[in-house]
């Protein structure tokens, strides 16, 4: 089981090392916006240096890679089931489950790269962090993979459709960027939105970036956000781990 | 046997908008048997319940109904040993096309149980066979039809079967191709692979297969060897066009005809079995001469399973798309 589990994972990190167009493309809006807005937050900020400022708006970019990036894999997943191949590796001996977790380790390990090459270039760009806080951040992004693809891939096979996927995908994308706080502060927002976003994962992903980056271990934020990610990454992976033993048989 | 299928049956529950749905029997209770190394055809028009069939022996589908035993295994209470056993080839083809051929082959090797270095020498063997070492480290996506195809046969045998599963698999080849893959079917029969291959082109049963079902409405309505189905037609096979209104007078003087076995009419032409066609063709004639019965056109062949198809269903399979 763990020896097909990483037969996939090779597989699947060849074929990305072979292509890496997608996940450089993923990186792409983001590294936009670091580039582009901070700047703009940082005038925004009442005494606020550029060092600060990206302390402060770099987790968010990290999210949102997490958000434009991993959470499309399912769409590449789609193509797999339209021409066969899922059907085929469901028929062949390999251990079903593995056809999921190889994929979404990769997903993960893809995302903990990206997030190095934002986080490099936030440093270039002028930020000091805290190291340590920037690993463990590093430990969160690999769980938010873990949500983001489960969820990519339980809806895809669920809808095995491109244009339902997307619909799903636009509704939820936009509230979910606005709630996080990626923007601006949520502590600028009204106070039903303050609520609402507690609800939302990557907001206590982004306040516990924002505490680890200051090098603060002691902020609620924290174990908040590693708990409730690795809980809905639990729940999606075993969704769609499920959707895909039904594929077949 | 390496299949014995007893009753399989599959009702699909289809969607028909605003929370109404609608029962669809694809299959409707089909016996199979297939004797280990043989070439079994499940010959049937589009829509007759081969794919429904052949996905359920390999266990991608469960029966609502029958039960199965291939490669030794019950597919309700063994997929996993029955896909142990098997290779299968969908009309899709199922290869990852993003990935060279090779790559391809060796993970589902590995998958298989082998080590890399095995992994790579048996997809070495198999690039060799099939002809593929030139085009093994592009991706799939970039090569032509019948080389994909080659490649989805490959990977299916990797692991070595003793049971492969084909779905219509020279749809949409060229002539070519298609002449290419039956031998390499043959040449799978040669090694003691058995193979059930479904399609509904009638040459490629009649060419390739040792026995075969011929299913229509999900339902078997033939089942035997090629020759042995045809010559319980008759051996020949007269078309004639006769000309309005000459069809009922013609049927009803030819059938009196002692060498005429049969007569069927289907749409314009006259399509009269008989034994010997040969030398009983010109006493046809000047039996229809002497009922002042003119010709328009005429033609003998012998008989095929697309006579085979009509006498069971009343259909021509050709038309019966």
């Amino acid at each position: 089981m763990f020896r097909h589990t990483m037969l996939f994972l090779g597989y699947e990190l060849k074929l990305t090392l072979r292509n890496p167009v997608w996940p450089l493309f993923g990186i792409l809006q983001p590294i936009l916006y670091l580039l582009l807005f901070a700047p703009l937050v940082a005038n925004t900020t009442v005494g606020g240096t550029m060092g600060d400022t990206l302390r402060l708006f770099t987790p968010g970019v990290l999210m949102m890679i997490a958000l434009f990036g991993s959470l499309f894999v399912g769409f590449g997943m789609i193509n797999e089931i339209r021409n066969g191949y899922l059907e085929r590796l469901a028929v062949s001996p390999a251990w079903r489950p593995a056809i999921v977790l190889g994929r979404t380790m990769r997903d993960m390990l893809v995302l903990v790269v990206q997030a190095l090459l934002v986080i490099g270039l936030a440093f270039l760009m002028g930020m000091r962090a805290s190291a340590p806080g920037v690993l463990v951040m590093l430990v969160l992004m690999a769980a938010t993979g873990l949500l983001a693809s489960g969820l990519s891939y339980g809806l895809a096979l669920a809808l095995r459709d491109e244009n339902g996927m997307s619909q799903i995908m636009q509704f939820f994308a936009l509230p979910l960027i606005l709630l996080t706080g990626i923007m601006l502060p949520m502590s600028l927002a009204p106070h039903w939105m303050q609520t609402v976003a507690h609800f939302n994962p990557l907001y206590h992903a982004v306040e516990a970036g924002r505490s680890l980056f200051d090098g603060d271990f002691t902020d609620g934020s924290i174990p908040l956000a590693f708990g409730l990610t690795l809980a809905l990454g639990a729940l999606t992976l075993t969704w769609s781990v499920s959707s895909m033993k039904k594929l077949a048989g | 046997m390496i299949i014995e299928a007893h009753g399989l049956r599959k009702t699909f529950t289809a969607k028909r908008g605003r929370g109404k749905t609608e029962q669809v029997e694809a299959v409707r209770g089909v016996d199979l048997e297939v004797e280990a190394g043989q070439i079994f055809a499940v010959l049937g028009p589009n829509g007759a319940g081969k794919t429904t069939t052949i996905r359920m022996l390999a266990t991608l589908i469960p029966p609502t109904a029958g039960t199965a035993t291939v490669a030794g295994h019950d597919v309700a209470k063994e997929p996993g040993k029955v896909r142990e056993n098997i290779g299968y080839v969908g009309q899709a083809g199922g290869v990852d096309e993003n990935a060279p051929g090779r790559d391809g082959l060796v993970l589902a090797a590995r998958l298989g149980g082998m080590s890399r270095k095995q992994a790579e020498s048996r997809s070495e063997e198999l690039l060799t066979s099939f002809s593929l070492t030139e085009f093994a480290d592009r991706p799939i996506k970039t090569l032509s039809g019948g080389q994909k195809r080659r490649f989805a046969l490959a990977i299916g045998l990797v692991n070595r079967p003793p049971l492969f599963f084909l779905d219509e698999p020279t749809t949409g080849l060229d002539p070519q191709n298609r002449a290419n893959l039956w031998d390499e079917v043959r040449a799978l029969r040669k090694q003691g692979t058995s193979v059930l291959l479904t399609t509904h082109y009638l040459e490629e049963a009649d060419a390739l297969c040792d026995r075969l079902v011929i299913i229509d409405h999900g339902l078997v309505v033939a089942e035997g060897r090629p020759d042995d189905l045809k010559k319980e037609i008759a051996g020949d096979v007269v078309t004639l066009r006769l000309g309005d209104a000459a069809n009922e007078p013609a049927q009803a003087l030819l059938s009196a005809e002692p060498y005429v076995k049969e007569v069927r009419t289907e749409d314009e032409t006259l399509r009269v079995y008989v034994d010997d066609g040969e030398h009983n063709l010109p006493h046809l004639l000047r039996a229809l001469e002497a009922g002042g019965l003119g010709i328009q056109s005429i033609s003998l062949d012998r008989a095929t399973l697309d006579d085979v198809f009509l006498r069971h269903t009343g259909r021509s399979l050709r038309d019966a798309d």
